[in-house]
């Protein structure tokens, strides 16, 4: 095959984008293979980028939408619209026209639903499925040939597919590169990668898998995917998949609805002037515009509303008794502002892989897991090392003894010949297991966690040194303390990792923290906390003038979203000087996370019964239970800057809080990792939540009621089909109403003005973000300031929020 | 010149999300290695990009240099060609000598 047909397949999927595998999910914008056009430009007609106009009208009749935030978001996308004009010999301002006739003639959006699945789309799956099934009982033959050899050798056997359809299959190409070009050969070369494009739209799940899987594993690539889709169709004499023809423009209204909204302004029989004035307006903003102008109105009145609640308090002097550095997370917000109501507590906010990007795996497990940012690649390998070998060769046997009783369950139950011998022997044992397991959910936990005991039980350390140089550890110290702002240091610093503890939830890692790879964060905080507590890199800190006192001692805890506790980590590592202060932290956390809880279940659904907090812990437990917690359901904004900020402030659980000084930033580096790593994982968080919500079926993965697992890899809703894309319903909505409310990501931040511009201007994925109005920026110099929001023609003063009082009618 | 071989050299500066793309196209030309520098920064058709993000690879550029005998050298230019008429990214080719050509034959 010419490699011109490789670089046009390349091309073809270019705006795919890569899609992780379920044990280490990793939010994504689905859409960011278009981030380098404007927002709201998507090239699949099915997909929503915004709500109904139907729906905004409403809330702007509750109050949701003030009046004024819809009018100066209409001048903020048509400047066009901020003159004023005589209607009916009355003085109105055209962004008030535009606005009424939004108000007055929502658009409602033709059904749209994409295609199902056909016949080739299951076959494909299946055969796909085979392939990449890692948890097969069964390996498929020929799979280290690749996936279209394997395929082809297999398919001429397979009784379940026709006798002539497997003789033409007989007839295809040996080679994959050859079975593609001659798939393609009947395609004219000017209409190849849209051909190709169209090939890769059906089945957009495996599609998306498999572009991850090419980058990351190898062992398949879309090459063999279109090969064998296009032989399979030809052998089917199935016609493949065409791109869906452009949606037909809307016939054009904009007469009769300036007519009508004409007779409104003029309370009669409107002049003909006054309606080809008020058709003017209108042809400025046409209804094709009205959803994504209501959709920034909305986040206008979030943001402006937000930013009158912020606080403008000076830094405080006096020595905290305890830090308690949280992750960016959302759900970090409601500990952190349970947490600073204790005094002598201060918290701040930083990614939660403390800027320790690691490959971690356990003592003398097998496995690893990346604890870091999917933005980075790992390099540093971190293991932990026991403090007494005896008890930690004690543990592994014990730890091996239970896995190979496990395993050999497990193969008891899934071969073909056992499982009838197995459940005549085992049958009553598990029927009780599973009784206990479904009516008594905490009594079987307790009962697993006797006989399973937690790895972190094993004393162990990390040992840093071995993984990085001096000069590393000290960068890495250094970094996190500059973009922290962190110089006024407590006696004790708690740096607390989050994750999410459940069962049968397939979708446990999208609750774990994403800047870790979809992993727990208690690693990476023991491994931050082993750096600043490090001698040698606390001198060579001291030498760059990022003095740590000799009385602080950094600590590592996990804090456990589900049940909203606080673990501290390593405990055997605390000096006995300290170990007052920690139980004295762990009381805190122990009032800050039922007061948390109690707060979360006021949205949690099913949550709220008479003993709040126990019920909600216990979910954790609950193996039949679809919503142990919302994750990051209602995430909106990102604030970067000092945390008297926020002091106080009740921000809802919706913001990722990450702490920022620019006095302890002179060259504004700090900022623009800030800005290029935390916000863009934010922001990949956010439209993942974003397009999810919006669109269920096709950028979400439905409800997990129906759900299967393949290996690990993903989940197919029902027994065939795609692999589904994006957050189940159970992570943003309940019933039929959405609990996530979709809005991009605002973003706030605290630093000059000239600075943040600056940045954004080196950074291609930021201009992108921001001109493309994928997010919003405002910031404001220092303290008292004005705010200012970003646009592509420089800043511009940011709107106070005003009072709610919208009217029936604007005239 | 000197007893060395004339090879053809390509360097390919594209955003780092497209580098696999790249890859996978040198080796399917028969290139026996290619070299890779992950934040690359510059000024180009689509701005300024400032260069290696401390936590950030995936969104820098990427520079790919590649050598290989001249006779496998255009099939590689005309596939990165056609790719790049859909994204960003720069191409340039240039002649090179080697002194050791079994490397990269």
């Amino acid at each position: 095959m010419s490699l011109v047909l490789r670089a046009q397949v390349a091309a073809a999927a270019q705006d795919i984008v890569p899609a992780w595998p379920l044990d280490s999910f990793i939010a994504v914008n689905p859409l960011a293979g278009g981030e380098g056009r404007a927002f709201g430009s998507s090239r699949d007609p099915h997909v929503l980028v915004a709500r109904s106009s139907a729906d905004f009208t409403t809330d702007f009749h509750r109050g949701r939408i003030p009046i004024e935030a819809l009018q100066r978001t209409l001048v903020t996308r048509f400047p066009v619209l901020g003159h004023t004009m005589r209607v009916g010999g009355t003085s109105l301002h055209a962004s008030s026209i535009a606005a009424l006739d939004m108000i007055e003639h929502p658009v409602v959006a033709p059904a749209s639903a994409p295609a199902e699945d056909t016949a080739l789309d299951n076959c494909l799956s299946t055969w796909i499925a085979a392939y990449l099934n890692p948890d097969g009982l069964w390996v498929m033959p020929h799979r280290e040939n690749g996936f279209y050899a394997a395929w082809r050798r297999l398919a001429v056997v397979d009784p379940a597919t026709p006798r002539a359809v497997r003789r033409r299959i007989t007839g295809a190409p040996e080679g994959v590169d050859a079975a593609l070009e001659k798939a393609v050969s009947g395609v004219a070369t000017g209409e190849l990668r849209d051909y190709l494009r169209a090939q890769l739209a059906p089945l957009p799940g495996w599609v998306a898998h498999i572009k991850w899987r090419a980058e990351k594993v190898g062992d398949i690539d879309l090459t063999n995917y279109l090969a064998v889709r296009l032989t399979l169709a030809g052998a089917l004499g199935v016609v493949p998949a065409s791109l869906e023809p452009a949606p037909v423009a809307p016939v054009d209204t904009t007469w009769e609805r300036a007519a009508r909204i004409a007779g409104l302004l003029t309370e009669h029989d409107a002049a003909p002037a006054d309606v080809a004035a008020v058709a003017r307006v209108l042809a400025e903003h046409p209804s094709t515009e009205h959803p994504l102008t209501w959709q920034a109105a909305y986040e206008d009145a979030y943001r402006a509303d937000m930013l009158s609640g912020l606080c403008s308090s000076t830094e405080p002097t006096e020595r905290p008794g305890v830090q308690v550095v949280l992750c960016i997370d959302p759900r970090s917000e409601g500990l952190r502002r349970h947490l600073e109501r204790f005094r002598g507590v201060e918290t701040l906010g930083f990614a939660g892989f403390f800027g320790v990007p690691i490959r971690f795996s356990r003592y003398a497990a097998q496995g690893a897991i990346n604890a870091l940012p999917a933005l980075l690649t790992p390099r540093h390998r971190v293991t932990e090392h026991p403090l007494d070998d005896a008890v930690a060769k004690s543990s592994v046997a014990s730890a091996r003894l239970r896995g190979a009783l496990g395993h050999a369950l497990h193969v008891a139950d899934s071969t073909s010949t056992s499982p009838f011998a197995f459940a005549e022997t085992a049958g009553w044992f598990s029927g009780a297991i599973t009784a206990l397991r479904t009516l008594v959910p905490s009594v079987y936990a307790r009962l697993e966690r006797a006989f399973s005991p937690d790895p972190d039980d094993l004393p162990t350390r990390m040992l840093m040194s071995e993984s990085f140089t001096l000069d590393e550890r000290a960068a890495m110290a250094a970094t996190a303390l500059r973009m922290m702002g962190l110089t006024r240091l407590a006696p004790l610093v708690v740096l607390t990792g989050h994750g999410s503890h459940s069962i049968n939830n397939l979708y446990q890692s999208a609750l774990d923290c994403g800047a870790c790879g979809g992993n727990p964060g208690g690693a990476n905080a023991r491994a931050a906390s082993a750096l600043f507590n490090d001698p040698e890199v606390r001198t060579v800190l001291a030498g760059s003038g990022l003095a740590i006192p000799d009385d602080t001692v950094f600590v590592a805890a996990e804090h456990d979203t589900v049940r909203d506790t606080v673990t501290v980590l390593d405990r055997h590592d605390i000096p006995t000087s300290h170990l007052d202060r920690v139980l004295e932290f762990e009381n805190f956390q122990a009032e800050a996370g039922q007061r948390l809880v109690a707060e979360r279940a006021r949205d949690l659904p099913g949550a709220r019964t008479r003993r709040t907090v126990a019920h909600v812990r216990r979910r954790a437990d609950d193996w039949a239970e679809v919503y142990p917690e919302l994750g990051l359901a209602g995430n909106a904004a990102m604030i970067i800057g000092p945390r008297e900020l926020t002091r106080d402030v009740d921000l809802g659980r919706r913001v990722f809080l990450h702490s920022y000084r620019t006095e302890s930033d002179p060259d504004g580096s700090a900022l623009e990792t800030i800005m290029t790593a935390p916000l863009i994982v934010a922001q990949w968080i956010n439209h993942q939540y974003y397009f999810s919500a919006l669109n269920p079926s096709i950028l979400g993965a439905g409800t997990k009621t129906i759900h299967n697992a393949v290996g690990t890899l993903g989940v197919l809703a029902g027994h065939r089909g795609d692999l589904r894309r994006g957050l189940p319903w159970q992570s943003v909505g309940f019933g039929r109403e959405l609990i996530h409310e979709p809005m991009r990501l605002s973003v706030v931040i605290e630093a000059p003005l000239e600075r943040i511009g600056r940045i954004v201007s080196g950074n291609q994925v930021l201009r992108n973000l921001l001109d493309n109005e994928w997010i919003s920026l405002t910031a404001r110099n220092q303290i008292h300031h004005t705010w200012h929001r970003y646009t592509s023609n420089g800043w511009t003063p940011a709107t106070p929020a005003t009072a709610r009082q919208n009217k029936e009618t604007l005239t | 010149m000197n007893n060395l071989t004339r090879m053809t050299r390509i360097e390919i500066v594209v955003p780092a999300r497209d580098a696999p793309a790249i890859r996978e196209l040198i080796s399917s030309a028969g290139a026996t290695g290619y070299t890779s520098v992950s934040g690359v920064s510059g000024i180009g058709h689509h701005g300024q990009h400032s260069g290696s993000l401390l936590f950030n690879e995936y969104d820098t550029l990427t520079m790919l240099i590649t050598v290989l005998p001249e006779g496998k050298a255009g099939e590689l230019i005309d596939a990165v060609r056609e790719l790049l008429n859909s994204s960003s990214g720069v191409m340039f080719v240039a002649d090179t000598y080697v002194s050791r050509p079994e490397y990269f034959q």
